[in-house]
């Protein structure tokens, strides 16, 4: 075998590359943009996913439920769960679960003076639930509900609209005990929050949880018990051992069986990711065919006489695949660069309030998180990497497979 | 029904002798108790008064103690058959055209009843007035040979009432002249109002009550009482969802 050491390959192709520095340069750019916008433009995709499964997630909420087997098909105040008991106590302390809480949660009817809404009423322990999916931050008047026994009630801005109350104000809320009698009571307005999403505020009003048990006569009863960990992603590997602490009376779940569309989701994200990269590729694929192509025609005199001189056409083919993979590594050096460049400044958020209503549609916020993966960036660089040598191989192929005599008499 | 009857009856009673030491929760106790174990038989007509429509129903009614009623349509036609029952605080409703009983939600409980000025609670909650509500004489005033008292009753904080206050005026033959619905801003929200008093089934009774909104003059219900009888005994049978559902009166 008497293939060309490859440090002489290299000087070669390197030379070979920069003799036409114009086409080359013109290459790097477009290779260089092509993998800018994969990363790029998966970062964005990724960053309002994220966003809508953690606002999904959030307002589910918790990473796994515990539930009535029969409450997800009727949230009714009669598919309620005991409290949790010891065993399940033992096992939520395992270090996966950052934190859960426990709360009842039914269909319910507000009403003040001028009007009457429609919402959920979730009895909770204030607590836990900060740890879990309310934000506190979001009370913008008046106060969080201070313990599970406050008497108190925190409803949304828009339903304080639609309402016309006020902080301070009394409203009457309205549910069913478990023997379908009218359960009422009234209630202060301790606190209004804001949501990211207006349709949040309009659907939950928070009451604590122990008020709430004796109002609607459950006992100790609750409707679901929620628990949340450090990375929703990676539920599987615990949730196994709160179901089996939970028993067999309980249907214990993780978030994407409880929403699936959620669940869904996120597959299809991943997929999508891939099919983004492979288009954007292909694109960028005629580019650099073409480009060695005509570096293939421009030198077929010299591939002739490569030839005669006893270079193997596998060293050929050799030759041009290390010319495209210079190229390529340069294009995929500056576009990693680029992106990561533009992703870091803007990872403080991208506000698009202007499209606002449109995105919350789709249940995400109006600032825009890009969300640089290390695995998108490694799928992109490898992607373009083996479709760009693979790609590569016709015109190599077609430079090795010269017959020497007629390479030299082409003019 | 019942807050409505409530008002009602209390507008009907006979006078009772009030002392001079007037303490106005007694005032409204005893329009109440004097209605309570008395039972009634009424026809009236219920007219819903729009900017661009109105329309009569005549129904007929029966009451027994505090918490039973029974009230059924009988005109116009389309409407015929649809009845309310009141049970213990339990309300439920029955229209011929579904063939249904619906025991009325509490999702329900602030919608109109029948289409009126009335929401569903106005007519079932009853005797909430005397023991949710703080009560203080405001003002005794002489009216048309009559003293009227004035009396403001405040809720209490966690009753299932969401108005600021309620201002009643009550005769001292006890007929409730005007009940007033106050915001907790202090704005008139809506009010009841007796405007027609006189002689029916031996008694003194409002025999034209209008419920209506401050906001918009131009919308109204209005009861008015053609007939009633006191005293009458009425059998179990009658305030039962069998009865509601098959009339056999």
């Amino acid at each position: 075998m008497n293939i060309l050491p490859l440090k002489a390959m290299f000087m070669l192709a390197w030379r070979n590359l920069w003799r036409n520095h114009r086409r080359t340069t013109i290459m790097l750019a477009a290779i260089t943009v092509g993998v800018w916008a994969m990363i790029f433009m998966t970062a964005l995709m990724r960053g309002m996913v994220d966003d809508m499964l953690l606002n999904g997630i959030r307002s589910l909420p918790g990473e796994v439920q515990i539930h009535h087997p029969a409450y997800r098909d009727d949230p009714s105040i009669n598919n309620s769960i005991a409290a949790p008991d010891e065993e399940l106590l033992k096992a939520l302390q395992i270090p996966q679960v950052t934190a859960w809480t426990s709360r009842v949660r039914v269909p319910a009817v507000i009403s003040s003076e001028r009007d009457t809404r429609g919402v959920v009423l979730l009895g909770i322990e204030p607590d836990s639930e900060v740890q879990v999916s309310f934000d506190a931050d979001t009370i913008y008047e008046g106060r969080f509900l201070e313990d599970s026994s406050d008497r108190g009630l925190v409803i949304g801005a828009k339903m304080a609209d639609h309402l016309e109350t006020d902080l301070g104000k009394r409203v009457v809320v309205m549910s069913q005990d478990p023997d379908n009698n009218i359960a009422d009571r009234g209630f202060r307005i301790v606190g209004i929050y804001k949501a990211k999403l207006a349709s949040l505020e309009e659907t939950y009003i928070y009451a604590g949880r122990d008020t709430v048990q004796k109002l609607l006569k459950l006992g100790d009863n609750v409707s679901e018990i929620a628990i949340t960990s450090e990375d929703y992603r990676n539920v599987d590997n615990w949730y196994p051992r709160i179901k089996q602490a939970a028993g067999e009376g309980v249907e214990t779940l993780p978030w994407y069986e409880v929403d699936t569309y959620l669940g869904s989701m996120l597959a299809m994200m991943d997929g999508f990711v891939l099919v983004w990269i492979i288009i954007v590729f292909l694109a960028l694929s005629f580019g650099l065919v073409n480009t060695l192509v005509m570096a293939v025609f421009e030198r077929v005199r010299e591939i002739g006489l490569m030839q005669a001189l006893g270079m193997r056409p596998s060293t050929i083919l050799y030759q041009i695949l290390m010319e495209s993979l210079l190229l390529l590594l340069i294009g995929l050096l500056l576009g990693n660069i680029l992106a990561v460049g533009t992703v870091i400044p803007l990872q403080a958020g991208i506000d698009i309030s202007i499209v606002a209503e449109g995105m919350e549609m789709m249940g995400t916020s109006s600032m825009l998180y890009p969300a640089l993966k290390l695995n998108d960036m490694i799928m992109a660089n490898v992607i373009v990497i083996v479709l760009g040598l693979l790609t590569s191989i016709l015109p190599a192929w077609r430079a090795a497979s010269y017959d020497p005599i007629e390479a030299l008499n082409k003019t | 029904m019942r807050y409505f009857l409530t008002a009602l009856i209390t507008c009907l009673i006979s006078p009772i002798a009030l002392s001079a030491d007037i303490d106005p929760r007694d005032l409204i106790q005893q329009a109440m108790d004097h209605w309570r174990g008395t039972s009634s038989y009424s026809e009236m007509t219920m007219t819903i008064h729009r900017p661009d429509w109105q329309r009569s129903m005549s129904m007929r009614s029966w009451t027994r103690g505090e918490k039973t009623s029974l009230v059924r349509v009988t005109e116009p036609k389309k409407d015929a058959g649809n009845g309310t029952l009141l049970d213990d605080n339990n309300m439920w409703t029955f229209a011929p055209k579904v063939n249904r009983i619906i025991k009325v939600p509490s999702s329900m409980m602030s919608q109109s009843w029948m289409g009126s000025d009335f929401t569903n609670k106005d007519i079932s909650k009853s005797t909430d007035i005397i023991d949710q509500y703080d009560h203080k004489l405001l003002e005794t005033r002489e009216q048309d040979g009559h003293t009227a008292y004035v009396i403001e009753s405040i809720p209490h904080e966690e009753a299932a009432v969401v108005w600021g206050k309620e201002v009643l005026t009550i005769r001292d033959d006890n007929i409730l002249l005007e009940q007033q619905f106050w915001d907790q801003d202090g704005v008139l929200v809506k009010t009841m109002k007796a405007l027609e008093i006189k002689q029916l089934g031996g008694r003194s009774v409002a025999s034209i009550i209008r419920m209506g909104k401050v906001d918009t003059p131009d919308e109204w219900t209005e009861m008015s009482v053609q007939d009633i009888k006191f005293d009458v005994s009425h059998p179990d049978s009658l305030f039962t969802l069998s009865n509601l559902r098959n009339p056999r009166q």
